[in-house]
């Protein structure tokens, strides 16, 4: 991975690793791609093959920042732990993100008009804080929103 | 291959226990299985047992702890799990052990408790347990990836919320006049639209609750057991089925699926039918009444394509029509499905078969499917889990 790659962020702290960077370009979700069988992985270490790939060329990628939303739902209770956010954010949108790579991620959607959301809108990739550390660090899980 | 057939079954009915524990469960189904088969307890040559994944090491160990209140007999006891398709493998172990003539006589035991509050993550390993990261970074109970499908459907076919909530006032009515359901209300479809929404499009009477239950068959090849038992029921083929790569649905548990579709929807319960339809040489046409598992209303219209009942996308207009119900072409969940019955994991598809069996042993009372010769139980578990059973008289 190149230098201006970031796996955290001053300040902010992934909750899990290994599932998200920091780019230039926004951030960007981890992915890993099979040369060999064409299939991406989500998460990286979560190989899913075709049945006979000989599974020899496998390469850590990152996706494209944007897609389009293949699904959504609107979640009107609050998720029971180890889900935890201090964001008064019930009712929240979780959509499923079509990627141009051809996988789909699914993820929490920050927008604040959930009732204008419809298969088929741009997309991209953002981080939000679920909370603060002791430390004061903000920790953070990827997420989508709509490109207006 | 021998012929095999249910020669009894038993069910706990299905509720919230707190007061008691999966072995007394589990022991007040299997006393009833014996006495339906004429059975005496000596004579069961094979166990095999769905575990409890919320029992510890009783729960992982269910078939022995159950051996234990009847007398341990030194038969083979074997423990399984297959998430909600826990109970297809049991009985299909049963079966294939009685197929095959291992044994004569064997026993399929499914109980479950579920645990106080919801159900949520069992590790905190992401490496170990992709499961972690849906609940850690997403926030996504399971209803989510139900609702994901669901709004794809409602864009793809047009399905509706009234459609959701017919399903609803359908099922409860046969709920109502189900002895062994924990659900009795009669829902209007007024109800229905006007309960909580839990995740758009899905609301809380379209989703199923967890409850405590147990299911028993009892499975034999044995000609002097059938002939001695009261209208057996002949297993015509009892399957089981993994997902196919390049499957679309977004999985329970999973973060990512594929963009292109190279295979069916719920690819598992294609296969598991697929399989089960080749053994028994029956098809959709041929089953009378078909126990499905309505987890949502999702679930029920999805299933009637996903086994072939109708075509793609025609799943809501055969609702609307009718014909699934107790006198239209495909009686669909006359138990009162899990809607009526709360799901319990372990339990939940042998649950399913002795419903089915109950109806081709003319014992539905109100709920009495005519002249049923075929029946078919479907199960769909998480994570690529399903098994389908076809019964006939
Ligand atoms: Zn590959």
């Amino acid at each position: 991975m190149s230098m201006e790659i970031m796996e955290t962020m001053e300040g902010k702290i992934p909750r899990l690793p290994d599932l998200f960077v920091w780019t230039a370009e926004g951030v960007k979700i981890r992915s890993a791609v099979c040369r060999d069988c064409n299939t991406y992985f989500f998460p990286e270490y979560h190989a899913q093959h075709r049945p006979g790939c000989p599974r020899q060329n496998v390469e850590r990628v990152l996706l494209n920042n944007r897609g389009r939303l293949a699904s959504y739902t609107i979640q009107h209770y609050m998720c029971p732990p180890p889900f935890k956010t201090t964001g008064d954010i019930t009712p929240y949108g979780i959509g499923l993100v079509e990627f141009p790579e051809g996988i789909c991620i699914a993820g929490l959607i920050m927008e604040s008009d959930l009732e204008s959301l419809k298969i088929g809108l741009p997309m991209e990739t953002i981080d939000y804080t679920l909370y603060q550390d002791e430390a004061g660090n903000d920790v953070v899980t990827w997420a989508f929103r709509v490109i207006k | 291959m021998r012929e095999v057939y249910i020669i009894g079954s038993g069910l706990h009915p299905w509720g919230k226990f707190p007061e008691k524990n999966f072995v007394e469960m589990g022991a007040v189904a299997v006393d009833r299985a014996l006495q339906d088969a004429g059975v005496r307890w000596e004579e069961i040559q094979a166990i095999m047992s769905g575990i409890l994944i919320y029992g510890g090491n009783a729960g992982h160990l269910s078939g022995q702890y159950i051996e234990s209140v009847f007398g341990e007999t030194g038969v083979p006891v074997v423990n399984v799990y297959n998430a909600c398709a826990t109970g297809s493998a049991a009985v299909r172990m049963a079966y294939n052990s009685v197929a095959a003539g291992e044994v004569d006589t064997a026993i399929a035991i499914g109980v479950d408790f579920s645990p106080k509050g919801f159900l949520s993550a069992k590790s905190d390993d992401p490496r170990q347990d992709r499961d972690v990261l849906r609940w850690y970074m997403a926030g996504m109970p399971n209803p989510v990836y139900w609702a994901l499908e669901c709004r794809k459907r409602f864009e793809n076919y047009g399905d509706t919320p009234e459609d959701l909530a017919r399903v609803k006032v359908l099922l409860s009515q046969y709920g109502a006049e189900n002895p062994n359901a924990r659900y009795k209300k009669r829902f209007t479809l007024e109800e229905v639209l006007h309960s909580n929404m839990v995740c758009d499009p899905l609301r809380l009477f379209e989703i199923c609750a967890t409850s405590d239950g147990a299911a028993i068959v009892i499975i034999s090849a044995d000609r002097q057991k059938i002939k001695a038992a009261d209208k057996p029921v002949k297993i015509a083929a009892t399957t089981m089925g993994s997902a196919i790569y390049g499957d679309p649905t977004i999985r329970i548990s999973a973060l990512s699926s594929p963009a292109v579709a190279e295979a069916p929807l719920l690819s598992e319960s294609y296969s598991a039918s697929r399989q089960a339809y080749e053994k028994a040489g029956l098809g959709p046409e041929d089953i009378d009444l078909l126990e499905l598992p309505d987890n949502s209303s999702w679930h029920y219209l999805q299933y009637l394509e996903t086994c072939g009942f109708c075509g793609e996308g025609e799943a809501a207009a055969l609702l609307r029509s009718g014909e699934t119900e107790i006198d239209g072409k495909i009686a669909v969940c006359p138990s009162g499905g899990f809607s009526s019955f709360g799901e319990a994991i372990g339990a939940q598809a042998i649950w399913q078969i002795v419903e089915v069996a109950n109806q081709l042993r003319g014992r539905a009372g109100t709920r009495q499917v005519k002249n049923a010769r075929v029946g078919m139980a479907q199960t769909y578990g998480l994570m690529g889990n399903s098994g389908t059973t076809i019964l006939t008289i």
